[in-house]
């Protein structure tokens, strides 16, 4: 159960970091990039799972088929700016723009999930109530909330129309003014 | 719109996986991952400028 806690605490610092290169960068998602957070915070459900009723292969499964539709997320938008020449969207971190660090975390998750698999023994206490500690309950507290956020974010960006493909404004606030 | 929708479904998700039961829990998950791959391929109408 750590495991799957540690695992929240990833997924909560992704979304802690998108926050702050939105935030302090006043850099807004695309709907693409939007997608890939999306898919970030699905990437949960799958810990949550395992935490609350024990681990299981389906919960395991439900955080492998999120990370594989991240990757081709991810993986499209790098093919969108992988001509010489074009500069990418946004700012890069560390060298590479967001969606490569993006699709960089999904193949992580598929093989950290790929891993996890192997061991059966986990999967030996089906059934068995679980003892949920303060650790694990705050990972998703953490999690639920920055998805939370994100819904608030996103609604300020977008508004209640479709979302700019390059989008500069907080529409909702604009329309509001 | 559609991407605070879908941020919402995935909170809802969440709270089902944490507090409801099993069940309804991957079937709200199942739709909604139908719901972003259906988002997704709305918007990748762009046509992808590769060379080789």
């Amino acid at each position: 159960m750590t495991l799957n806690a540690l695992g929240l605490y990833g997924i909560a610092l992704v979304l802690l970091v998108a926050f702050a290169a939105q935030l302090l960068l006043h850099e807004l998602p695309c709907p693409l990039c939007l997608l890939q957070r999306i898919q970030f915070a699905m990437l949960a459900v799958g810990p949550i799972l395992n935490i609350r009723f024990g681990a299981r292969p389906s919960h395991y499964a439900v955080s492998l088929l999120t990370a594989v539709a991240g990757a081709a997320f991810a993986a499209r938008q790098m093919l969108l700016h992988v001509m010489p020449g074009d500069p990418g969207y946004g700012s890069a971190l560390l060298g590479y723009h967001y969606y490569t660090w993006a699709f960089i975390g999904f193949a992580v998750a598929i093989v950290a999930l790929a891993a996890m698999l192997l061991f059966d023994e986990q999967f030996r206490e089906l059934d068995k109530p679980q003892a949920i500690g303060a650790f694990a309950r705050m990972a998703v507290w953490l999690v639920l909330a920055l998805t939370g956020l994100n819904v608030i974010s996103t609604l300020l960006e977008c508004g209640v129309g479709a979302c700019p493909d390059n989008p500069v404004v907080y529409e909702l606030l604009k329309s509001l003014r | 719109m559609e991407f605070t929708v879908l941020f919402l479904a995935v909170a809802i998700v969440m709270v089902v996986a944490w507090w409801g039961t099993r069940p309804l829990a991957f079937a709200l998950f199942a739709a909604t991952l139908l719901a972003s791959v259906a988002t997704y391929l709305h918007h990748a109408s762009d046509v992808l400028k590769l060379s080789f």
